[in-house]
């Protein structure tokens, strides 16, 4: 899990002690002993065979716009390559198993779980996270109706909600109230917020219309 | 979390794809969209094997036939004017209802069915079209029914094989109708009974054919000769659709699990049989 920063990347405060920064310290080493693999056969065999890896290997992600380098195993999921080796943590990892939704970012225009796809098959696809979504003083139009309709509660889940909102927005941009509850059905709140939630969108919906390229 | 990949790789070509596989000697694993492979994290797994970019993502009419390309998506199959069209939109119908649309957009036809899950969403359309699958192995590319490579799937026979694509015939479309109907605990829940149906009527409404899959309700996906069978040739009416209904819930034999008990999925079954054989008839423009 030895991770490489881009120093094109916005500079860090490196001077805390952070628990991702000593995860990653701890974790270094115990990536690149795989070797003695396919990669002889793969050698003799059809040469376009891509291999990547064994160990971390450098790759660079398309992330909210910008190109972003960083090294990983091949095992790595996107979402720990955005929360653990690039200290984006908008996207919640919770049940890592494709189920409850907080991971979700967009790729390529479509909604996706992060923790079922492999950062090194991230590469060449526009990847989306809520950090890209307004600041905290002009808030994108999901967020802001988020926020007037008290759409969440403990907030853990809001992040991965408010990516499902604008993938489901953009492919249905007058929704009914059925067609949100639908559309958003891949997405979990614990605190059970959902009526919130839903006003929050159709709301948001609005919103955009009217102010267009906000959305 | 897959602690024991080494290495990736990412075949341009089916060949390719083939020849890694055998070479990792059932250590490897192919991974299309992902959605089962990696969030399962089988620790046993070495290698895996991407073969997204091998070129098999298209929705193609050859002939009369339509074949589907293995890593083609849910998402690719739910939007596809063509596949909403076919079949009263039966496999669009089935491919919308396969899990959230975070799913959808990574999940794969070809993982669908190389998984080998007996509730896999577009098993029962697949079956009910009589779709073969076109499977690339050690020797030859060769053809087989679709039924027949789910059932080697659960064997554990298909472990140095590649799911290339699906091919089946464009259905009559005259006096005929499809169904897909789902039962879970959620909408984006797995299937704890899903049916696909068809029929076809002459014009004094009696039934030419039927056909009827489910999943769910068994170690594998199962067509329902049976009630097919019984169908077959008599005027349909609330009775007979009733009769089929009957036998359906009395041929399968689902298991019990946390969702649902045996007994729930069968009563289920015959329900959702029901349900899907009058909207056929409906769709066929045929009132009961």
């Amino acid at each position: 899990m030895n991770s490489k920063k881009d120093p094109a990347l916005p500079a860090k405060p490196k001077n805390n002690f952070s628990r991702r920064g000593f995860m990653r310290g701890v974790g270094i080493g115990s990536g690149a002993l795989g070797t003695g693999l396919l990669e002889k056969e793969a050698a003799a065999a059809p040469a376009a065979a891509k291999v990547v890896g064994p160990g971390p290997v450098p790759i660079t992600l398309e992330i909210n716009g910008k190109p972003v380098h960083l090294t990983v195993e091949p095992r790595v999921t996107l979402i720990d390559a955005l929360r653990n080796h690039l200290d984006i943590t908008g996207a919640k990892k919770v049940c890592d198993r494709a189920t409850c939704g907080a991971c979700t970012v967009i790729m390529d225009g479509k909604t996706v779980y992060s923790c079922t796809v492999l950062a090194i098959d991230a590469q060449g696809k526009k990847i989306e996270t809520i950090e890209s979504l307004g600041t905290p003083t002009k808030r994108h139009p999901i967020s802001q109706a988020f926020w007037d309709n008290d759409a969440q509660q403990c907030g853990y889940c809001t992040p991965g909600f408010v990516m499902a909102s604008k993938g489901f927005l953009e492919e249905h941009p007058n929704p009914t109230m059925a067609e949100v509850e639908h559309g958003l059905g891949g997405n979990i709140c614990r605190c059970g917020t959902y009526m919130g939630i839903r006003k929050a969108v159709l709301e948001a919906a609005a919103a955009m219309k009217k102010g267009g390229k906000n959305g | 979390m897959f602690e024991g990949v080494e290495a990736f790789y990412r075949p341009t070509t089916v060949r390719e794809a083939l020849h890694l596989l055998r070479k990792a000697k059932g250590t490897a694993r192919i991974v299309a969209g992902g959605t089962g492979v990696v969030p399962g994290g089988d620790r046993s797994v070495r290698f895996l094997i991407d073969i997204t970019r091998a070129g098999l993502s298209y929705i193609r009419k050859r002939g009369g036939a339509w074949t589907i390309g293995a890593t083609t998506t849910m998402a690719e199959i739910e939007d596809s004017a063509e596949m909403r069209m076919l079949a009263g939109g039966l496999l669009a119908s089935a491919a919308a209802a396969c899990g959230s649309v975070e799913i959808r957009s990574m999940a794969t036809v070809g993982g669908n069915m190389a998984n080998g899950s007996p509730a896999a969403d577009l098993a029962p359309p697949l079956l009910a079209l009589d779709a073969e699958a076109a499977i690339a192995g050690t020797a030859a590319r060769r053809k087989m029914p679709l039924a027949d490579y789910l059932a080697a799937v659960c064997a554990g026979k298909m472990k140095n094989a590649l799911l290339v694509e699906i091919v089946f015939l464009e259905p009559s479309a005259a006096r005929g109708g499809w169904c897909f109907q789902k039962f879970g605990r959620t909408a984006v829940d797995i299937s704890l009974v899903n049916v696909a149906a068809g029929l076809q009527l002459d014009a004094r409404g009696r039934v030419k054919w039927a056909r009827i899959a489910l999943g769910a309700v068994a170690p594998l996906p199962l067509r329902m000769p049976a009630a097919e069978a019984l169908m077959t040739g008599r005027i349909l009416d609330r009775a007979l659709l009733a009769e089929a209904a009957e036998s359906v819930s009395d041929t399968v034999h689902p298991i019990g699990d946390i969702r649902a008990s045996a007994d729930y999925r069968r009563e289920i079954s015959r329900v959702l049989t029901g349900r899907a054989l009058e909207q056929c008839a409906a769709r066929a423009g045929y009132s009961l």
